[in-house]
């Protein structure tokens, strides 16, 4: 199989060389000063771990299993079959997980959108949630994208500021819990990143005739940004690798656009209350100038926002005859399609509004006939027979 | 016992500055350069004129290092670092070594000038946005520089001349995302330099100028900034830059244009990214080798800074130019007359207390 490399390759005849020396003081020295001095717990990355580069050299672990997932509002919302398909590669590959059920919101969507809330209100709903992940013996791995990047914020905040410590500390010690800050906060794409070859070698589709376009997601990359993956060999360095390595550890193929630093659109305030700035911005500015580009077969991404507007906004600039239609998913979703999963029963694409049936016949995908299937899954819930699907009907 | 002799660290303008003045003094001096010849970063770098009276930047440095050289009491060490230091003010101990063959001497000194400058911005460690590693036709103003000096300004990508080329200032400067919050100084008035010199070399040129704000300091607002405007017809547009993207062959430079109070998108052939100063690899050695304290931007501290705009946090070990945070070629070379003096009256005032 051939990979194409060239649109993760600079265009430009300068080599940017890593330089380690700027990159902001390694946060680990002072989070284990903070354990010692009994401010908290560092929840150590469980073994087997990967490490992986981020930005400016640092390795970070990131963890294969043991991995407590904390997922996110808009995902379960509205792409279920988002963290339906980050689970299925977990029993894929055969990691221990747990999807708790005592898990909050991060409540960040309010904090950046309309800058409600309070810093120790923000940072006691994320020590909350890593103290559930810790007494379970998991460790916590983010779905959201927002989440994550809150909470790299937040572990700053906590750690240069006693008195939002302290604050915090009473609050946990109201609600009985410990205070815990992981050793890494880590997000599902850095786990599908570090597992990508793990999937490329379970492999079970073809997916060498599928063009992509990769949109990193802000909160990803642009928050605390010193802590996300980047690799000299893709794009120079010169953006995340997080997505696209894995796109091409599939065999797929990346396709460059220009826009590739901007918003998907969502933007946080704008969302709430400037809406058809969002919906014409991800439509003229993202998808419209990747089709004129690149022409993929599915734009890839790797948060929840990202995948909700890229795809949800195409509807409304079909209504208006803009050069739209092109499916928009997760890495996780497009991952487990290339390990053979259910596009439905698993990656739930009937939740997308995009038309994606051509991509599943590229892909090999008999769509007709895992709709039929699917639809035999609704009939036994209809008639009562089952309360849900299991991960056994899944893989029946 | 006292030594009589002073150490200058760096071959640059400062360096050199204060090499002549030692020497017409008839100090006795040493200057260790890391490179293999004279100048700093004018020579090394390529530049074209200097700002902000456009004189032909080698002549200039020439000029500068054939007066610094013309004095037998300064010995100059070139392709040489200084690697170790002990001692004190009057009597240090400072370890130089050959960059090539490794061989090195221990010289004794009474004091010492740091003047090891600055480095440009490195672009591709942050605003990946404005695409440096992934665009030929972004270049830097060091880039720029070359080409103006080569009487070539051409769009990289094509080599033929550009039609519309732009500034975007303030990169890697002013800039707390990164960490970067100092101005430095001198970008503003470089680039309206070369802004006149695109406009002298090539006329058919349309030169754009996005910026948060012009500093000119004194007179660079009626000897650069006017003549650009209404000479040479440079355009000055306020605004942030969010984005430089290709399209076709050409790049599209986005942003806001803030007096306007709208977005903008404008073609353009030639992109020059204004980057600021860093403290440059020898500035940061060099200060754990004297051990001096150094600011947060890595720059050497200067503790009385506008009172004694030379001392170091070291007695005996004073800084000259860029190394002390960025400076312009004025203010370089006049406290390089001051370092001069500085360390030449503690070496001659330590001799007359020791006699």
């Amino acid at each position: 199989m051939t990979i194409p490399y060239d649109a993760v390759n600079t265009k430009s005849s300068r080599k940017f060389e890593l330089q380690a020396e700027y990159a902001p003081e390694d946060f680990h020295d002072h989070l284990f000063e903070l354990e010692h001095e009994g401010e908290w717990i560092v929840q150590r990355v469980p073994e087997p771990y990967v490490e992986v580069m981020t930005k400016f050299g640092r390795k970070k672990k990131i963890p294969l299993e043991m991995t407590w997932h904390h997922k996110s509002c808009g995902q379960c919302g509205h792409i279920p079959g988002y963290s339906t398909a980050i689970f299925w590669l977990n029993r894929k590959l055969n990691f221990k997980y747990i999807d708790p059920t005592d898990q909050t919101s991060c409540t960040a969507w309010n904090y950046y959108a309309s800058a409600t809330s309070n810093a120790a209100a923000q940072a006691s709903v994320g020590m909350r949630n890593f103290a559930a992940a810790y007494e379970t013996g998991y460790f916590p791995i983010i779905h959201c994208g927002t989440s994550y990047g809150h909470y790299k914020e937040v572990r700053e905040q906590l750690m240069h500021h006693a008195e939002l410590r302290h604050q915090v500390r009473d609050v946990m010690k109201k609600l009985g819990k410990p205070m815990v800050m992981p050793e890494e906060i880590v997000h599902y794409s850095e786990w599908i990143h570090a597992v990508r070859d793990r999937i490329a070698a379970l492999q079970t589709r073809d997916f060498s005739k599928i063009a992509v376009t990769v949109h990193p997601a802000c909160h990803y990359y642009k928050l605390v940004q010193e802590d996300a993956i980047y690799d000299p060999d893709i794009y120079g360095g010169q953006r995340t690798a997080t997505v696209s390595a894995t796109v091409m550890a599939v065999g797929a193929e990346v396709r460059d656009y220009s826009t590739w630093f901007d918003c998907c659109g969502f933007g946080f305030r704008h969302i709430l209350v400037q809406r058809d700035f969002t919906r014409s911005f991800a439509t003229r500015r993202k998808i419209e100038v990747m089709k004129e580009e690149a022409n993929p077969d599915v734009v890839i991404t790797h948060d929840t926002g990202c995948v909700t507007t890229l795809d949800k906004s195409q509807f409304v600039g079909q209504a208006h005859g803009l050069n739209v239609g092109v499916p928009v998913m997760s890495d996780a979703q497009f991952a487990a399609l290339a390990m053979g999963a259910h596009p439905y029963r698993v990656c739930q694409l009937h939740w997308h509004s995009t038309e994606y049936r051509p991509l599943l016949e590229k892909m090999g995908i008999d769509h007709e006939k895992a709709w039929a299937e699917f639809q035999e899954d609704l009939k036994q819930l209809k008639s009562g027979e089952k309360q849900y699907l299991t991960w056994e009907d899944v893989d029946a | 016992m006292a030594s009589d002799t002073v150490l200058i660290i760096g071959g640059g303008p400062a360096g050199l500055e204060a090499a002549r003045l030692l020497g017409d003094l008839g100090q006795k001096a040493i200057l260790v350069e890391k490179r293999d010849a004279l100048g700093g970063t004018p020579i090394a770098e390529h530049y074209a004129a200097l700002t902000h009276n456009f004189r032909d930047a080698e002549e200039a440095m020439n000029e500068l290092i054939a007066a610094a050289k013309a004095n037998p009491t300064v010995d100059f060490r070139l392709g040489s670092e200084v690697v170790e230091c002990s001692g004190a003010a009057g009597d240090f101990q400072v370890k130089i070594v050959r960059s090539g063959n490794g061989t090195g001497e221990t010289v004794n000194v009474g004091s010492i000038v740091v003047a090891t400058g600055f480095q440009h911005f490195d672009p591709g460690r942050e605003t990946q946005m404005y695409g440096y590693y992934e665009y030929d036709d972004v270049i830097t103003l060091a880039d720029a520089e070359k080409m103006l000096k080569e009487h070539k300004f051409v769009t990289p990508s094509k080599g033929t001349p550009p039609q519309r080329v732009c500034f975007i200032q303030c990169v890697g400067s002013r800039d707390r995302q990164i960490g970067n919050e100092y101005c430095s100084k001198v970008c503003c008035g470089i680039s309206s330099k070369q802004a006149i010199e695109i406009r002298q070399q090539v006329p058919d040129a349309k030169v754009f100028i996005f910026y948060i704000d012009m500093r000119m300091y004194g007179y660079w607002e009626n000897e650069i900034y006017w003549p650009a405007q209404e000479q040479y017809h440079v355009q000055y547009v306020k605004g942030i830059i969010t984005e430089i993207i290709r399209k076709g062959d050409r790049l599209v430079v986005r942003g806001e244009d803030t007096t306007m109070g709208r977005p903008m998108e404008v073609p353009m052939d030639v992109v020059v990214l204004a980057v600021g100063m860093e403290p440059s690899r020898g500035t940061k050695d060099v200060a754990k080798i004297l051990g001096l304290k150094q600011n947060k931007y890595k720059f050497i501290e200067v503790p009385h800074d506008m009172l004694d705009p030379t001392a170091t946090s070291a007695p005996g070990i004073f800084v000259a130019g860029a190394a002390a945070g960025p400076k312009d070629l004025d203010d370089t070379m006049a406290m390089a007359g001051a370092a001069a003096m500085k360390a030449a009256a503690l070496v001659r005032k330590l001799a007359r207390v020791s006699a």
